[in-house]
């Protein structure tokens, strides 16, 4: 029963995703070096296989910054950004579509009408006239990934709503007079929260991209603060001086994303594998 | 002879293990001459037909033994190549159970009745047309020359198995192996199915292998019939023969489960149990599970039985 | 088919006019929209006339009716750093990004079929496999590190293509490929497993016993099968290219609606953004229209369809 429980897990993945909240959760402590400390003397230092030396194993950055200590400080703000919007998205999508697929009629439609809506404006164009309208910063970007994915789990779990309802044991709490309130709780979350899980586990990744692209726009986080689309954007006036300030973050992500992905298929196929379409 | 297949084995290598889909199947098919080719779903029947043209699941299945000759030439050597510019739609041709599903839904009929004719060079560029209106014509359809354009979807069910036939003959093939040409249609259109199979076969002199598992049918279209059993033949012999004296249990349990008009109105017989697994099978007989006259020797596989007339089967009963 | 398309024009409508309301409402958010909308040393008679144009004493369904009667005429003020209308600035940038976006969704399709097509012909071989890992990879890969390293690697390391501008034709190609990357993934599972069914099914069996060449199997019969679920993601897709060309034009410095957008956000020009958002917006609906239309030219089921 537990090894059946942990066939085919991907360890490698999962060590990956532990490096990185550990990165997040240890702070400053863990950090080789402060990461907005500037030594100019050490600018472009490259990495330590090439010239450098292993107390900046992954090189330095134009104002002598040490890349790894910033990649590990960066962790935090993908973390974060990661947990507030997939909290929100996630839960409001899932009132929304667990009321509509239960309660059908105009709350449905209305439903559907603004996902279409949603839709119908560019993710990243929201982010702009957002980013225009107020200050962009964390909270803006956890705002624009929540606005633009809600309506992803809204629409799945509508659908999972609607087939549960069909069953016959909703239909008998409902008749035996089983209260509203009961039923969602009781009978229906229990049955839609492996999905919630997965849709979550696989919205990770792309979370992490949004809040690069937003970032290294100049929408995103500001500086001081670190993340890796932002060492992105400044690494990108030097790319000729120095390939691996473009390299580094762009390969923290990478590896983050590629790890939850696995992850998240992972999990898709052992919770929840009708939801192999998407 | 125009087909002749000795000792057939077909083999489908499943996760399970061995499937033995077809195991020892003999039978010929004279020019002109429609052989039925009887049984339940799971028989084997469909693979006898689709091991004629090698027509296996890609990288399970497997022609493991036996030979099948066409004129005289054996075609289980052949290579992949040379079946499909020789044998597959030139010489040997097929028509498939559902006329549903049968089309290409993004073609027009026009391009899929030519496609046979282009690729096994019959007809090319402007006569090309002229053979698909022929072909059509052939079959009975309709105003053939009006509807080159139009899709499958424009069709009712009995005109795309025309079409699907106009398909399988229009390279006259010498051998038509018809896979339940008329089990997804209505009663009345099986009948001009099976009228039009007639015909082609008329026109054509075409010999007819048809697969179905509707004595009925069989009946109506076949000059002799073959019943298969659990991947191997247990009966065969003219249609007349094997109605009036069915000699292997399995023939007389599927004779009796047939509701007859005029008979007297009783118990329709199904037969108790369930088909041997394929994968391993039993040694002996693989109907005495299920069988009401089972003996002892039955454990043992039992030998084909002359009855006379190209009548035979494979019992122990008759044998004693 | 005519009534099929008529209820998804009247869907495109009415998500545009939805839109509109979003774009509305969140220029409002922060407040007075008079100091977005000016820039920061607008003289006082220029806010007070543009108090009176907008309508900011009436309540706010009016002001939204006032929004749209402007934006209904093209009318969506004028950018203050370029001295014109925004939407004309705009339409000036969007052919280019138009030109970008269709080259991107190109090179994913080219990319794509042939990938799609070969996986599922020779299922677990090495197409198969490779392009698995790749698929994995560039889900995983932000679109605009892939223009960076693409830049990095053809036009700084080997020299051999431009890094940045527009207008020629060697100029079109990283860019297309950084736009064009992170769909082919999804695009080639599309095409995979359209094709696994098609070649499952009765009409390819039929075709393959009556000896049509294994090449016109795949490639003929099969494949426009197998092209109407990708055909129909594509209008999807390609709203996403114009999403992702705010960050591609960002790079590689291609004057296009994106990167003037990017701009006008920095520069507080607020007409400039919301013009743009909403050409995007309409931009992107129509592009679903136009896909609807398009499925009758490869489905004839659908063309036939009341």
């Amino acid at each position: 029963m537990r090894a059946e429980m942990f066939r085919g897990v991907p360890w490698l993945a999962l060590l990956v995703l532990a490096a990185v909240g550990i990165c997040a959760a240890g702070g400053e402590a863990l950090l080789p070096f402060e990461p907005g400390e500037l030594d100019l003397g050490a600018a472009f230092k490259p990495p330590a296989w090439i010239s450098g030396d292993w107390a900046s194993p992954l090189g330095a950055d134009n104002l002598g910054r040490d890349i790894l200590s910033r990649i590990m400080a960066g962790s935090r703000v993908s973390v974060i950004v990661a947990f507030y919007a997939i909290l929100f998205s996630g839960g409001i999508g899932a009132v929304a579509g667990m009321v509509a697929g239960y309660f059908g009629g105009w709350v449905d439609t209305v439903l559907m009408r603004l996902i279409e809506i949603q839709q119908s404006v560019p993710a990243i164009a929201l982010a702009l006239i957002l980013a225009a309208a107020l200050e962009p910063g964390l909270p803006t970007v956890v705002l624009v990934i929540v606005l633009t994915y809600w309506a992803w789990y809204a629409r799945i779990i509508r659908g999972e709503i609607m087939a549960l309802k069909g069953r016959d044991y909703i239909a008998f709490a409902r008749v035996a007079g089983v209260g509203t309130a009961r039923i969602f709780l009781r009978h229906l979350l229990p049955n839609i929260f492996n999905t919630l899980v997965v849709l979550a586990t696989l919205q990770v990744g792309q979370v992490i991209l949004f809040e690069a692209s937003l970032s290294f726009l100049g929408l995103g986080i500001q500086q001081p603060d670190i993340s890796w689309g932002l060492m992105l954007a400044d690494a990108r006036q030097y790319i000729t001086n120095a390939w691996w300030a473009i390299t580094m973050p762009g390969i923290a992500i990478m590896l983050t994303c590629l790890a939850s992905n696995i992850f998240g298929d992972w999990l898709r196929d052992r919770l929840d594998p009708h939801l192999r379409q998407l | 002879m125009l087909l002749s297949v000795r000792n057939l084995q077909t083999h489908l290598h499943l996760r399970r293990g061995l499937l033995r889909a077809v195991d020892g199947v003999s039978l010929e098919v004279a020019e002109g001459e429609t052989l039925g080719l009887v049984g339940e779903s799971g028989s084997g029947k469909t693979m006898t037909g689709l091991s004629l043209l090698r027509l296996l699941p890609k990288g399970s299945g497997r022609i493991a033994g036996g030979s099948i000759q066409l004129d005289g030439q054996e075609l289980t050597t052949l290579s992949e190549a040379q079946l499909a510019r020789d044998i597959r739609g030139r010489r040997i041709a097929m028509i498939m159970q559902d006329p549903m599903t049968s089309l290409n839904p993004v073609f027009s009929i026009g391009d899929q009745v030519g496609s046979p004719l282009r690729n096994h060079d019959i007809a090319r560029g402007t006569a090309l047309r002229g053979a698909v209106v022929d072909v059509l014509r052939r079959v009975r359809l309709p105003s053939p020359g009006e509807r080159l354009g139009d899709y499958p979807h424009q069709f009712s069910g009995g005109q795309r198995q025309r079409i699907v036939a106009a398909m399988a003959i229009g390279c006259t093939p010498r051998l038509l192996v018809a896979d339940e040409p008329t089990t997804a249609l209505d009663v009345t259109i099986q009948v001009q199915i099976i009228n039009l199979l007639r015909t082609i076969q008329d026109d054509t002199g075409a010999g007819i292998i048809l697969i179905t598992h509707d004595l009925g049918v069989a009946a109506s279209l076949c000059r002799r019939i073959a019943v298969m059993y659990a991947g191997q033949i247990v009966e065969t012999g003219p249609v007349r023969a094997i109605y009036r004296s069915p000699s292997h249990p399995y023939t007389q349990a599927l004779l009796a489960a047939i509701p007859r008009l005029g008979a007297k109105r009783g118990r329709l017989t199904a037969i108790a149990g369930q088909p041997p697994s394929l994968i391993d099978p039993p040694t002996g007989c693989r109907f005495a599970a299920r069988c009401p006259s089972r003996m002892a020797k039955c454990a043992e596989a039992p030998p084909v039985v002359d009855l006379g007339d190209g009548h035979s089967a494979s019992c122990w009963k008759l044998a004693s | 088919m005519l009534r099929l398309f008529g209820r998804r024009l009247l869907q495109g409508l009415f998500s545009i006019i939805g839109a509109s309301i979003i774009i509305f409402v969140i220029s409002r958010l922060s407040g007075d929209p008079i100091v977005m909308m000016l820039p920061n040393d607008a003289p006082l008679s220029a806010i007070e006339e543009m108090r009176r144009t907008l309508g900011l004493d009436r309540p706010l369904w009016a002001q939204y009716l006032i929004f749209i009667q402007h934006a209904l005429v093209g009318d969506f003020g004028n950018s203050y750093r370029w001295k014109m209308p925004a939407l004309q600035l705009i339409m000036d940038r969007l052919p280019a990004t138009i030109e970008l976006a269709v080259c991107g969704l190109l090179f994913s399709v080219a990319v794509a079929v042939p990938v799609g097509v070969m996986s599922a012909v020779n299922r677990g071989g090495w197409v198969d496999r490779v392009g698995r890992v790749f698929a994995m990879l560039g889900q995983a890969m932000p679109a605009f590190w892939v223009g960076l390293l693409l830049i990095l690697l053809f036009a700084i390391q080997l020299n051999w293509l431009p890094a940045f501008g527009y207008g020629s034709a060697s100029q079109f190609v990283l860019p297309a490929i950084s736009l064009g990357w992170y769909p082919v993934a999804a695009q080639t599972r599309i095409v995979r497993s359209a094709m696994l069914d098609v070649l499952d099914s009765d009409h390819i069996r039929l075709s393959r016993a009556l000896g049509t060449p294994e090449r016109l199997i795949v490639w003929k019969y099969a494949l426009r099968n197998a092209a109407i679920p990708l055909l129909t993601m594509l209008g999807v897709y390609f709203a996403a290219m114009l999403g992702g060309a705010f960050v591609v034009e960002t790079i590689f410095a291609w004057p296009g609606v994106g990167r003037t957008v990017v701009e006008a956000v920095f520069a507080r020009d607020f007409p400039v953004v919301q013009a743009g958002v909403m050409f995007t917006s309409i931009l992107f609906v129509a592009s679903n229209l136009l896909v609807d239309l398009s499925y009758g030219l490869v489905d004839p089921r659908i063309r036939d369809a009341r």
